[in-house]
């Protein structure tokens, strides 16, 4: 049931407290309400995500960062249906989600196009399984294709593309289910700084012309602050949200904009929360490495 | 977490599944056998099989004919090792030979040299010598090829250290690419000496000679359907034990890995 | 021959003939050969026959060749392992699929088809011929059980090499199990899956022959023994040439079509 207040854990004097209700429309289109998962480990019980509420609008880029460790994947895993055994609910337009859902389309941050379809293909997939007939199935793909910018490699293998056109084919392939909720999960984590750049650039164009609702998970602060309309700062292990920040930059974001000076603020001020969660996070790293060290 | 979700975390439930699928299973033929859905003449009851054990063993001299088939694969192992590594080391070093050689020596490594038995039987006589020698042959090729790979496998790293120390061809060869091909060495041995293993027992079968295998074909002739079924899971028991000493052996002798 | 042991070939061209190095060590080798056979042939050094003339073996040969029972014999046993590569790779193929998708049965049997797979499967023949009798069943049969084991362990290994993040790409679209195997683990698993079938293939040929050596009346196995039971020496020569050809080649042909695709990707 969708919360009036969304506990925060740890709340800063000052942090704006978000309700679903402030984010500005009537019916979000997502509603992530109080999840709780806890994991169970050797060294005992793990807590990953702790307490998490988020409300998205209709049309909505939100980012969510937060450093290594914080959570963020297992938050991306439960919202996308990839995981359950977690207290709290997520909705999608309403609808409770129990496992993958048609209205969420994922795109992981590991290579995942099938090195054995070509590029069409590899769109195709979703449809496929949908089960729709051939000829359909090829014109929605080929428009995705030319979407990403890749018209003319629908016949090419993955194998003959660069890391980044990789990534587009993914993202073509999961835009092609036409999803109402795009989850990313470091989708650029594995590209070089110009490629994740450009590709940025080609997901803002995207989203804008889809008016595509996007969550979009990264460590990347620049990136971020870059493509989002608001930003969740999330805590070290247990994962909380510590802070929602709302860009309110103009758009489209360009070049300009982003060597503005309100651009560098918004950037120091997530930075300046999570230089302490990261922090956290390396003694906890060492610690650990050195229990390790010792029982060998 | 669910409590059939924390079974299937434990490490034992898994392993004990298997051993009880594997008694209930015996447990449902001996129950059909005796109520008639199967023939007994065909498949004979469990517990006439595990009877027929301890008779097999004091009748049919078991561990005489277990020497005999241990004695049979230790000659085929030795002889086998010595030609299979010279012959892998042989192609190593004279490349010319290697390059006209190997792709011969990878498509017999893929025939079915056992059915040359005849052949041996022809040649050898039916005697230990057949035996032996089928299981060299069927043992040999993999050797070569796995001595081969590991001696070229040898990092370019460690073979420019001992040029760096200005080292003999010899010294080159025993202190650095030996015992760097050693541990895909020791793979071709224990894929070899399978093979060698399996064709050993699998032709005393058929020549109905030698040990082990003789003894399984021996019975069948005689149809005794328990003795046979307990010949060949004597058989499986040994094969396996073997197995995993080879696989205990392997690991100790690569301690890194 | 040159004794470098360098990784460079001679680059001279054996007296000035238009062919390489490795192709006339390859035919010095060869010619070696023949000639040393024909001298033990001739010699009677060892007794008449058990090496006969290459002339007499090549004249078996096409004898054989030209024999239509022959065929008769080599359909037989094709039809044998043909089937037995059916039964034995499509149940080899599922139990490989349930095992490696799920790590509790992985614990619970796979250790039995690991620790089972070196045994030699002739030893169950006896069995095999009390359950499906003395005509082609019981070769089928060995065949199957030999071609299962290595099919079964590639893919169960095969699956779990599967890259995660294509299963869950495959969730995330929810496929239903039968689109899974299909389109995912399938064409992901091609190479163990093929490196299964041609394992199978070289056992359940080994499976079939020695079966039908054993007791059979028609096969090549069945041609092998009788070649032997009547002391026709050539004979058998011919026979073992033509199934090791047989063989070779098909193994070569599966290696080919397994590497075809990566050739066509690269």
């Amino acid at each position: 049931m969708a919360a009036v207040t969304v506990p925060l854990g740890r709340v800063d004097a000052g942090a704006p407290r978000v309700t679903p209700a402030q984010t500005g429309s009537e019916q979000a289109i997502l509603v992530v309400d109080d999840i709780v998962k806890r994991f169970e480990t050797p060294d005992g019980v793990l807590t990953a995500v702790d307490h998490v509420s988020l409300s998205v609008s209709p049309g909505e880029f939100v980012g969510i960062i937060g450093p290594s460790g914080c959570g963020k994947s297992t938050l991306f895993n439960v919202i996308g249906g990839l995981l359950d055994g977690y207290e709290g609910t997520v909705r999608v337009a309403g609808e409770r989600v129990r496992g993958p859902h048609a209205s969420i389309g994922m795109i992981f941050q590991e290579e995942s196009t099938f090195p054995w379809r070509n590029v069409i293909d590899n769109v195709a997939f979703p449809l496929e399984i949908a089960g729709l007939p051939k000829a359909e199935r090829y014109d929605r793909a080929r428009h995705f294709v030319k979407l990403v910018g890749l018209d003319g490699f629908e016949r090419r293998y993955p194998a003959e593309l660069s890391g980044g056109m990789r990534q587009r084919v993914s993202m073509a392939r999961t835009l092609a289910a036409q999803p109402k909720i795009l989850l990313m999960d470091e989708p650029f984590a594995s590209l070089d700084e110009q490629t994740r750049l450009l590709l940025g650039d080609k997901v803002l164009q995207i989203q804008q012309e889809l008016k595509q609702t996007t969550l979009l998970i990264t460590h990347n602060i620049t990136e971020a602050v870059q493509l989002s309309d608001r930003i969740l700062v999330m805590t070290y292990r247990p994962g909380k949200v510590k802070r929602m920040v709302e860009i309110k930059l103009p758009r489209p974001r360009t070049s300009e904009i982003v060597s503005s000076e309100a651009f560098g603020r918004y950037v120091a001020q997530i930075w300046g929360d999570l230089r302490e969660e990261a922090g956290r996070g390396m003694e906890d790293e060492e610690a650990r490495k050195l229990r390790e060290g010792e029982h060998r | 977490m669910t409590a059939a979700a924390t079974l299937a975390k434990n490490r034992y439930v898994p392993a004990a599944l298997g051993v009880l699928s594997f008694v209930v299973f015996i447990a449902l033929i001996e129950l059909l056998i005796r109520v008639g859905v199967i023939n007994r003449f065909i498949v004979p009851m469990p517990s006439d099989i595990i009877a027929a054990f301890p008779r097999v063993i004091m009748e049919e001299e078991v561990l005489h004919r277990f020497l005999l088939t241990a004695g049979e694969a230790f000659s085929a192992s030795i002889l086998v090792t010595i030609f299979g590594v010279a012959g892998g080391v042989l192609l190593h070093r004279y490349n010319l030979l290697r390059l006209a050689t190997e792709t011969w020596v990878a498509a017999v490594a893929a025939a079915p040299l056992v059915l040359m038995y005849p052949l041996y039987l022809v040649i050898f006589g039916r005697s230990a010598l057949t035996i032996v020698m089928m299981g060299f042959t069927a043992g040999l090729a993999p050797i070569i090829l796995k001595t081969l790979e590991g001696l070229m496998g040898t990092r370019r790293v460690l073979i420019n250290v001992g040029r760096s120390f200005n080292l003999t061809r010899s010294q080159q060869f025993w202190k650095i690419l030996f015992p760097a091909a050693l541990p895909t060495i020791f793979v071709g041995l224990r894929l070899g000496l399978i093979f060698s293993l399996i064709n050993i027992v699998g032709v005393e079968f058929l020549i109905n000679f030698g040990g082990l295998g003789q003894l399984i074909n021996e019975l069948a002739e005689r149809y005794d359907l328990p003795g046979t079924y307990a010949a060949i899971c004597f058989v499986i028991l040994v094969s396996v034990c073997v197995f995993i000493i080879m696989e205990r052996l392997e690991r100790w002798l690569r301690p890194v890995d | 021959m040159a004794e470098t042991g360098r990784l460079t070939l001679p680059a001279s061209r054996p007296f000035g003939l238009p062919i390489g190095p490795v192709t006339a060590l390859r035919i010095a080798i060869i010619v070696a050969v023949v000639v040393v056979w024909e001298i033990v042939s001739a010699s009677g050094w060892l007794y008449r026959d058990v090496v006969p003339s290459l002339v007499a073996i090549g004249k078996a040969l096409y004898v054989t060749l030209a024999d239509p029972t022959f065929y008769f014999h080599l359909y037989t046993t094709f039809y044998e392992i043909g089937i037995a590569m059916v039964i034995g790779g499509v149940s080899g193929l599922a139990v490989g699929i349930l095992l490696g998708g799920s790590k509790f049965m992985s614990r619970a049997y796979e250790a039995y088809l690991y620790y089972l797979g070196p045994c030699p499967k002739i030893i169950f023949f006896p069995i095999m011929i009390m359950w499906f009798g003395v005509g082609p069943g019981s070769k089928v049969a060995m065949g199957a059980i030999s071609c299962f084991f290595p099919v079964a362990l590639n893919v169960a290994g095969g699956m779990r090499e599967i890259d995660k993040v294509l299963i869950k790409v495959g969730r995330s679209f929810r496929a239903n199990t039968w689109q899974m195997v299909t389109k995912i683990y399938l064409p992901a698993m091609r190479h163990p899956v093929i490196n299964g079938v041609r394992l199978g293939l070289g056992v359940a040929l080994i499976g079939t022959l020695l079966a039908e050596t054993k007791l059979s009346n028609r096969g090549i196995g069945f041609l092998v023994i009788q070649a032997y039971s009547i002391f026709n020496m050539p004979q058998m020569y011919a026979l073992l040439i033509i199934l090791f050809v047989i063989a070779i080649g098909a193994n070569t042909l599966i290696g080919r079509v397994g590497g075809l695709d990566d050739i066509k990707r690269s």
